[in-house]
C-alpha cells in the first residue's frame, strides 16, 4: 500500500518534533503511583474480600449468634463459618499467585489472559459466596418451619401460613443476590470493559 | 544500590523516550493524555526494570512493555476519547486547505490511523517502526502467519476509511 509506506517515511522525520523530557522530569515520574487498570483491580478485589469477609464478623458480634445457639443451630453456624472461612482462604491464594503472574513484559495476549484470570478468581469467589449465602438461607428457614418446636407448637390461628414464609424468603434472598450482581456487574464491567473487548481482537486474529 | 539502579532506568529512557513518545502519539490526541500515558508507560517500565537483563537493548524491551501499558494497564479517560473523535474531524477540514498532495495525504492517514481499535493501531505502529512481522508476532502473542493476515486487514481496512 503506497500511503502506508509514505506514512513510514514520515514517520521516521516526525521524531525530531517529539515532546524532549529532561532527566529530572522522568525521575520525577518514577516516584509517583500507578494508575493502571492492574492496580484498580487489586484494590476494589481486596475491599470485596473484606466485604465478604466481615459479614460473617459482624454476624457473630450481634444477637444474631445468640438466636442461632438458641434454636440448637451451634454446629450448622460452625460448619458453615468453617467453610465460608475455607473459601476465603482458598481464593486470597489464588488471587494471589495469579496476581504475581501480571507483568507488563509478557506478551499483549499472555497479559492480558493473567489479568482477565485474576479477575476470574474474584468472580468466583462471590458466586462462591453467593451460593453459600442462598443455601444457609433455605436450610435455615426449612429448619425453623418443620424442625423447631417453637414454630410448631403455636396454635393454628396464630401461625403465619408456611407458604407466606417460604415465599418472603425467597423474595428476599432473590432481592439480595439480585442487588449483588447488579452492583457486581457495575464493577466488573467498568473495570474490564475496554480490556474484555481488546482480548477479543486478539482471539479474532487466531482463527 | 536503588540510587544506582535509578540513574541508570531514567539515563537510558531518557535516551530512548522517543518511543514512548510515539506510543503516546497513536493512542492519545491531547497533551494531557499524552503526559498521562507517558507517566503510566515510565511507572510501568520503572516496575519492570529490575528484572530486564540487558540480554536484548533497552530499547526492544520497551516497545514491549510501552505498547501493553498503552493497550491494556492504561485507565483511559472518557474525556480524552471524545477529543480524539474531535482531531479526527479537525484533521480533515484542515487538511483540505492544504495544497500539497502530499501533505494532504499524510493528515488523512494520521486521522485514518486514528481510526483503528487498539489492537490495529499496535500492528501499525510496530509497522511503521519496522519491525519484523516475527516481532510483531512476538509483541502481540500471536502467530506470524496471523500477523501478516491482521495487517494485511489492516492495511484494508485503511484504504476503506480513506476512500470511502
Amino acid at each position: 500500500m503506497d500511503e502506508l509506506e509514505l506514512l513510514k517515511k514520515d514517520w521516521k522525520k516526525q521524531e525530531d518534533v517529539l515532546p524532549k523530557l529532561s532527566y529530572n522530569q522522568i525521575y520525577q515520574m518514577i516516584l509517583k503511583k500507578s494508575s493502571s487498570i492492574v492496580r484498580w483491580i487489586f484494590i476494589i478485589s481486596i475491599l470485596e474480600f473484606v466485604l465478604w469477609a466481615s459479614i460473617d464478623i459482624i454476624f457473630r458480634l450481634n444477637e444474631m449468634q445468640a438466636e442461632v445457639e438458641k434454636m440448637d443451630m451451634g454446629s450448622f453456624s460452625m460448619i458453615t463459618s468453617i467453610i465460608s472461612y475455607s473459601i476465603l482462604v482458598f481464593f486470597i491464594t489464588r488471587f494471589y499467585i495469579n496476581y504475581r503472574k501480571i507483568k507488563a513484559t509478557d506478551s499483549t495476549k499472555v497479559l492480558m489472559e493473567n489479568i482477565l484470570k485474576t479477575r476470574r478468581t474474584v468472580k468466583r469467589y462471590i458466586w462462591a459466596n453467593i451460593s453459600l449465602f442462598t443455601f444457609i438461607m433455605i436450610t435455615t428457614t426449612g429448619y425453623l418451619l418443620f424442625f423447631t418446636e417453637e414454630y410448631q407448637s403455636r396454635s393454628v390461628e396464630d401461625q403465619v401460613p408456611v407458604w407466606v414464609i417460604v415465599v418472603t424468603t425467597l423474595l428476599v434472598t432473590s432481592a439480595f443476590i439480585g442487588f449483588i450482581i447488579l452492583f457486581y456487574r457495575l464493577i466488573y464491567g467498568i473495570l474490564t470493559r475496554r480490556l474484555k473487548k481488546n482480548y477479543k481482537e486478539l482471539e479474532k486474529l487466531e482463527l | 544500590m536503588n540510587k544506582e539502579l535509578e540513574h541508570s532506568f531514567v539515563t537510558n529512557l531518557e535516551q530512548n523516550q522517543n518511543i514512548v513518545h510515539k506510543v503516546c502519539r497513536i493512542y492519545t490526541s491531547d497533551s494531557d493524555s499524552h503526559n498521562d500515558l507517558f507517566q503510566e508507560i515510565t511507572i510501568q517500565l520503572w516496575k519492570a526494570y529490575p528484572k530486564f537483563r540487558g540480554d536484548a537493548k533497552f530499547s526492544t524491551w520497551m516497545y514491549r512493555v510501552a505498547l501493553n501499558t498503552a493497550i491494556t494497564l492504561y485507565r483511559r479517560s472518557k474525556r480524552s476519547i471524545k477529543t480524539s473523535d474531535l482531531d479526527a474531524i479537525n484533521f480533515r477540514i484542515k487538511a483540505e486547505e492544504y495544497d500539497d498532495q502530499v501533505e494532504q495525504q499524510l493528515k488523512l492517514m494520521y486521522a485514518a490511523v486514528k481510526q483503528l481499535n487498539d489492537i490495529e493501531k499496535a500492528l501499525v505502529f510496530l509497522y511503521l517502526e519496522d519491525k519484523s512481522y516475527k516481532e510483531i508476532a512476538d509483541t502481540m502473542g500471536i502467530s506470524e502467519v496471523n500477523a501478516r493476515v491482521k495487517m494485511n486487514r489492516v492495511k484494508t481496512k485503511l484504504k476503506k476509511i480513506l476512500n470511502p
